[in-house]
């Protein structure tokens, strides 16, 4: 270690020299553990790589999309379609309803029953208040907005919210839905509040 | 040599390195590969080849097939595309307006005059693709609102790419399950012929191969693939005429008298090609068979 001030009068005969000095071995201790350890990350993930998913698809979910679905992840893909164009409207996509248009369909005391009566019977007959939902008194008319889908379609979308947004009801088939339908008959009556809870559920 | 043990220590890093880099990583990512199930079936891919076409992959490799030919498909994209395949109550005529009033979404909107204009002129031919896109949400939006409308559409996945729409060499891209029964794999590496990936597909008859193997010229006038005559035998014809004699014209014929006959060799290498297939949609490479649309 040279401590020279070039600033100072050198001694005679003598130029200012530099020395290396060695970098404290902390550093160097530290660097090679932490290059180990992101290295040892690195490899455990394999770099990131998927042998299933190549160029052009971006990655795995983008490829998954690709996927022709079928048995209960095409219906849950169709539940979600139809609820967005049909029921989304009011309801929300989220499933939290909006206020002065639709009640909750999430947590909603209604969805989650174990069976699915009542509830298939909101949007085959059509509904008119007053109900109580998570607490909250609504007093809405909500047409027969089901009726006009599909027994397909409508299971899909029953099912779709008895399974979305943290709710964990069973599913709803096609069948069951063709039963209900018939039940209700060709002319359905618009139910009120009291006559659904008197219902079956 | 007092610097000897650095430099093999070094040398020894260095190519344990790329070792591990070019031959473990790869092998530990992709060694376990085992046979795949082929999309929406119950079938496994890739199928074990028969004794004749595991044969021939070595004719093919002794030949040096792979110098000009490659079994690489390349695909540059993916789109999906909407084809009405019935118009249920609704018109040929109407159908257009309809089309064009139906989607007002913000989404549509801008793929909506185009289509409308697309189908000026159209009087009702079916099957018609009214969209084709990259964008899946779009395509899947039309085809939901279609259905509501009571006309009847299939959606398809297309791969994309030269390789695969301008050469028609495939369905789509080659990926790591297809190799699974190459030993040693074939990727070939220079293009001066057409890619084989899909070659039992294309040119599914023994016979054409083996005129193609034995004069090129014979069955594609332009094709500057040498001739492969050592594969077969010219003898004259005995009683019978051999049923695998070689129907080749005039010109390639070898005389009167003599008939030109494949040797094991061509026949195995006439096996291991037509063996050759990347017709299935798989996980990693979907796509929607042809044979779907009606």
């Amino acid at each position: 270690m040279s401590d020279e001030n070039p600033s100072c009068p050198t001694p005679s005969g003598g130029e200012p020299t530099s020395t290396r000095s060695a970098a404290p071995m902390w550093i160097i201790v530290t660097t090679l553990v932490l290059l180990f350890l992101g290295g040892y990350y690195f490899d455990q993930h394999s770099g990131w790589f998927n042998p299933k998913v190549y160029a052009p698809y971006p990655n795995a979910e983008a490829l998954g999309a690709y996927q022709p679905m079928s048995g209960d992840a095409a219906a849950l893909a169709r539940g979600k379609t139809v609820y967005e164009s049909v029921c989304g409207i009011c309801h929300g996509a989220d499933g939290l309803g909006k206020p002065g248009q639709a009640p909750a369909l999430a947590a909603s005391e209604l969805v989650i029953t174990k069976g699915f009566n009542r509830l298939a019977h909101i949007p085959l007959a059509g509904l008119n208040g007053p109900i109580k939902v998570c607490g909250k008194d609504w007093s809405m008319a909500m047409a027969a907005m089901g009726a006009a889908l599909p027994d397909d379609d409508l299971a899909a979308v029953l099912t779709y919210i008895r399974g979305a947004w943290g709710n964990k009801a069973g599913p709803v088939t096609g069948d069951d839905i063709k039963k209900i339908r018939a039940e209700i008959g060709k002319a359905p009556q618009v139910m009120t509040g009291d006559m659904m809870m008197k219902l079956p559920e | 040599m007092k610097t000897g043990i650095s430099i093999f220590i070094a040398a020894f890093v260095a190519l344990g390195a790329s070792w591990c880099g070019l031959v473990l990583a790869p092998s530990l990512q992709l060694g376990g590969a085992k046979e795949t199930v082929v999309l929406q079936s119950a079938d496994h891919w890739p199928q074990q080849r028969t004794g004749d076409a595991t044969l021939g992959l070595q004719v093919y490799r002794a030949s040096g097939c792979a110098a000009c030919h490659t079994e690489q498909i390349r695909q540059t994209g993916v789109a999906t595309e909407v084809t009405v395949t019935g118009l249920g109550a609704h018109q040929p005529d109407d159908f257009g307006a309809f089309v064009k009033s139906l989607f007002i979404l913000p989404t549509l909107v801008e793929y909506t005059n185009a289509i409308a204009a697309s189908l000026q002129g159209w009087h009702g031919e079916l099957p018609r693709t009214l969209l084709t896109s990259a964008n899946q949400q779009v395509v899947s939006e039309m085809a939901n609102r279609l259905k509501a409308i009571g006309v009847k559409s299939e959606t398809r996945i297309v791969p994309q790419g030269d390789d695969i729409i301008a050469r028609g060499w495939g369905y789509r891209q080659s990926v790591a399950a297809d190799y699974l029964y190459d030993q040693p794999v074939q990727l070939g590496g220079l293009r001066a012929g057409p890619d084989l990936s899909n070659i039992g597909v294309r040119m599914p008859d023994a016979n054409w191969q083996w005129q193609h193997l034995y004069a090129p010229k014979s069955v594609v006038k332009t094709s500057t693939m040498p001739s492969f005559k050592f594969l077969f035998e010219v003898r004259p014809v005995g009683h019978v005429p051999s049923p695998d004699a070689l129907k080749l014209a005039a010109d390639f014929a070898p005389g009167p008298g003599l008939e030109v006959v494949p040797k094991p060799e061509a026949r195995q290498l006439a096996a291991y090609l037509l063996s050759l297939k990347a017709n299935v949609p798989l996980y990693e490479a979907p796509f929607t068979p042809v044979t779907a649309v009606k």
